[in-house]
């Protein structure tokens, strides 16, 4: 016997190669930590002594890693009850960022402005009501509601709990290292997989389970059908959890998804005040929504916005439906951008709600 | 010029030189060389000295068969053959013809005063026909002789330099006659058609449907000169608008012509019918070149490469994406001098290169592009696809624009495009006023010039302020739309102030593209 503490044999099982997280629950079902460790050792060839224990603990120490094992007392409560809650769960940060109300906010990497804008919004509005936004740190929807979450919680809103599908000390999408860093100081930063681990393809839909389990109410902002959003959204009806859907236009790709939903029966999340619903919360922070404050357009910068529609067009697409010379409608454009009617970026164009 | 020297000896025979002067070529330029040839008495052989590449050291076989297929003697003595200066490196096979004259000459069998202030240049075939070399244009240039004689073949070009009078002859025995007086020089051969595979005739914008925006960009790029990078998904048109650009392009000066036909010549590429490269030229080499085929080089003789052939006219990229990224960037140089420098061990040369460059890539891998979240391609995927074309290179193009498929309807039923004529006539009068601003087109304005000569109307001059401050221009870019829009404003035949419309468009036509990295 050592004087290492149970976690620390769960955390070195879970480093181990072969051992992924259907396995490691199926270890830790009927034993402890420890046993199951030298269980498991004694079949391995070298066999790993106690200083890879040792050695996994304080590399856990130093990159400032806590870990829960599933009916040991630490264990988020959220998770206790949950069919496929996982056997050992990784976190930096504050664990207590997770007892609240909590919602999910998922959707594609590969979004709209308007996916993003709205899960920004969402995220922000849902954290300054004291929500906890979950998501997943992806690139898209997932990184634009934490930025909106992190927005609301530097003004005293809820704190955002992250669950990712790689080794909490590696970052990915690196793109977000700063998101990462921000949401592990305001919130929490969750993970199954052991430190160093790759984010594999096969770790994020099984990551998914655990953002629907956490999560009391899960949006849906952005997502093709097949999407990875789809494991989430069946995950959380499997636990009866409202999915709350944004409704999209009918032809964009990255809205099919939350239409079918919306088909299906599920309630439209139009802002934060439908999800606040589905929460039976009142809102406590006032609404950002206001009267449109912007100067009108012109004819030809209507003709321009009704061909714009709700999707990035290019010029060429813009000037083609409109039918006008292309000088007239770059000087359209470049008066309603002024006025904020319109966003140009990279080449593509798009509307912009109301402030 | 041609001259033996006899002097008495103590031996028996008499020590004979003979001097030929002729050519070889270095990239797109002459270098004079002068053949000695030296024939004494010793064992018989031919030897070639002076750094002569395979070609020319192999043309001791050449000369020997076809002075025997003339009916005229080999002489059975020690030949030496020197090309002069030795130091410099001679490749090609056109010093075949100098050899054999100079050879004829030193041996007796020609009358050592009868090719005096004559140049030669010409490859020898076995049968004793005289055959064209790649080249011929610079390697005339580069002959001081008053008289040039060349294969009949290379006639036409031999007169584009305008210096000499070109004899021509198509058989080595038709030259050696003539060179002895004994008949006259055969006329030079009459202007031929136009080669096949040569330029054909310009391709019309009438042909082209619909396209508001892809028209409008070609017609700036043709009129000043800014560089242009269609983004589209296949089959939106992209390389028909390409292929009408150089119809909408004024006919090159006598300079920029006589430049342009060296290269051809050069590199071997066929003349037009009246020898000089009149009509831009367009080349559109596929995206498995390697930079040496693009930029020049390779071989000894540093044969011009794509971007010299499209010397005054347009170098078309498809597929721009698909090109080594190292063979994109070798072009940044010459994009910004105009030519292009090669430096080996033995020695550098400088290309013209001053083309107008038009690419064409898709948005993304699959294709079908469109905005953000619009694809299948994934994000990273994307972004992928676009840093495949360096930031660097990316900025060179002025004008970038989309262009997606036309309707099928526009297609179809739609009403044909004003035609390249009409359109070349405002290009022709939009790069006479950037003439009279004292540069070539406006895409070559100095930034510190661009107040002076293209002052911003105020309320232009606002929107400007207004994009800076939002960050969604840069300082370059900011000189870059001033550019387009004062070449808009010459198109629009409008006078000295730029007016809001046109700095409007300017942004319009710069649009990323979508190739830019989109912020998330």
């Amino acid at each position: 016997m050592s004087d290492l503490p149970p976690e620390a044999f769960a955390a070195a099982l879970a480093a181990l190669p072969g051992v992924g997280p259907a396995r490691l629950a199926q270890l830790l079902a009927d034993t402890d930590a420890e046993s199951a460790w030298r269980r498991v050792a004694a079949e391995r060839r070298p066999r790993p002594g106690d200083e890879v224990v040792a050695a996994g603990w304080a590399a856990l120490g130093a990159a400032g890693v806590g870990v829960s094992v599933l009916g040991m007392p630490g264990y988020p409560p959220a998770l206790v009850d949950d069919h496929e809650a996982p056997a050992v769960l990784f976190s930096k940060g504050g664990m207590a960022a997770i007892e609240g109300r909590r919602v999910a906010i998922v959707g594609t990497r590969n979004c709209t402005r308007y996916g993003r804008d709205v899960a920004f919004e969402l995220g922000r509005d849902l954290a300054a009501n004291g929500v906890r936004v979950v998501s997943g740190l992806a690139l898209g929807v997932d990184g634009a509601a934490h930025s909106g979450a992190l927005a609301a919680a530097a003004k005293g809103g809820g704190p955002p709990v992250a669950v990712v599908g790689s080794g909490l000390d590696v970052v990915y999408p690196r793109r977000h290292a700063a998101l990462w860093r921000q949401v592990a100081e305001a919130g929490v930063l969750l993970s199954e997989a052991p430190l160093g681990a790759a984010p594999e393809a096969w770790r994020f839909p099984v990551r998914n389970r655990i953002l629907a389990a956490l999560a009391e109410v899960v949006v849906v902002v952005e997502s093709p059908h097949a999407g990875g959003s789809r494991y989430t959204v069946d995950a959380a009806m499997a636990r009866d959890r409202p999915v709350l859907a944004v409704p999209g236009p009918v032809r964009s790709p990255t809205s099919d998804l939350p239409n079918a939903l919306l088909s299906e029966g599920c309630h439209p999340a139009r802002d934060a005040l439908d999800v606040l619903v589905a929460l039976d919360l009142a809102p406590s922070a006032p609404s950002t929504s206001q009267t449109d404050r912007r100067p009108p357009p012109d004819a030809t910068g209507s003709a321009v916005l009704d061909a714009l529609g709700w999707q990035p067009a290019s010029f060429e697409h813009v000037v083609v439906a409109t039918g006008r010379a292309p000088g007239e409608v770059g000087l359209a454009l470049a008066h309603l951008e002024r006025d904020g009617w319109v966003v140009g970026s990279g080449g593509w164009w798009e509307r912009v709600a109301p402030a | 010029m041609a001259q033996a020297l006899t002097r008495g000896s103590t031996r028996e025979e008499p020590l004979v030189i003979a001097t030929v002067p002729s050519a070889t070529l270095l990239g797109a330029e002459g270098r004079p060389v002068s053949i000695e040839v030296h024939v004494s008495n010793g064992l018989p052989g031919f030897t070639v000295v002076g750094l002569p590449d395979a070609a020319c050291r192999e043309s001791r076989d050449r000369v020997r068969a076809a002075l025997l297929s003339s009916s005229l003697p080999w002489p059975l003595k020690r030949v030496t053959v020197n090309l002069a200066p030795s130091g410099v490196r001679k490749g090609g096979p056109g010093l075949d013809l100098p050899i054999a004259v100079a050879l004829l000459v030193a041996a007796g069998e020609l009358p050592a005063t009868c090719a005096d202030a004559m140049a030669f240049l010409g490859e020898l075939g076995l049968d004793g026909s005289l055959r064209a070399v790649p080249g011929t244009v610079p390697m005339v240039a580069a002959m001081a002789a008053k008289t040039v004689v060349v294969p009949s073949g290379s006639g036409r070009e031999a007169a584009v330099v305008g210096r000499h009078e070109v004899r021509c002859a198509a058989t080595l025995r038709e030259l050696v006659d003539a060179l002895k007086g004994d008949e006259p020089w055969p006329d030079p051969p009459p202007p031929q058609a136009s080669p096949p595979g040569g330029l054909s005739a310009p391709l019309d914008l009438a042909d082209v449907r619909g396209q508001p925006v892809g028209r409008t960009a070609v017609e700036v790029c043709a009129a000043g000169g800014h560089h242009l990078l269609l983004c589209g998904p296949p089959g939106a048109g992209k390389t028909m608008l390409a292929r009408r650009l150089p119809g909408l392009l004024p006919a090159l000066s006598d300079d920029l012509a006589l430049e342009a036909t060296t290269v051809h010549s050069a590199a071997g590429v066929p003349l037009p019918a009246d020898g000089l490269v009149r009509q831009p030229p367009f080349r559109a080499p596929h995206h498995g070149a390697s930079a040496v085929a693009l930029i020049g080089g390779g071989s000894a003789w540093m044969r011009p490469g794509e971007i010299s052939l499209a010397h005054g006219g347009v170098l078309f990229l498809d597929e721009l994406g698909e090109f080594p990224g190292a063979v994109l960037d070798s072009l940044r140089q010459p994009l910004e001098e105009g030519v292009v420098r090669l430096s080996r061990a033995r020695g550098s040369v400088t290309l013209p290169a001053r083309f107008l460059l038009v690419a064409a890539t898709n948005p993304c891998p699959c294709g079908r592009g469109g905005g953000e979240g619009q694809c299948r391609c994934g994000p990273a995927a994307r972004s992928r696809y676009r840093r495949r074309i360096s930031a660097p290179l990316l900025d060179r193009f002025d004008l970038r624009v989309v262009v997606s498929r036309p309707d099928s309807a526009t297609l179809v039923g739609g009403e044909p495009g004003e035609p390249s004529a009409a359109v070349a006539r405002r290009v022709a009068e939009a790069r006479q006023r950037a003439a009279e601003r004292g540069v070539r087109c406006n895409a070559d304005l100095p930034a510190g010039k661009l107040d002076e000569v293209a002052p911003l109307a105020p309320a232009a001059l606002k929107l400007l302020e207004y994009k800076l401050r939002a960050g969604t221009l840069s300082g370059r870019g900011l000189h870059r739309v001033r550019r387009v829009a004062r070449t808009l404003a010459d198109l629009a035949g409008e006078g000295s102030v730029v007016g809001e419309e046109h700095v409007c468009l300017a942004l319009g036509l710069r649009g990323d593209a979508g190739i830019d990295e989109a912020v998330a």
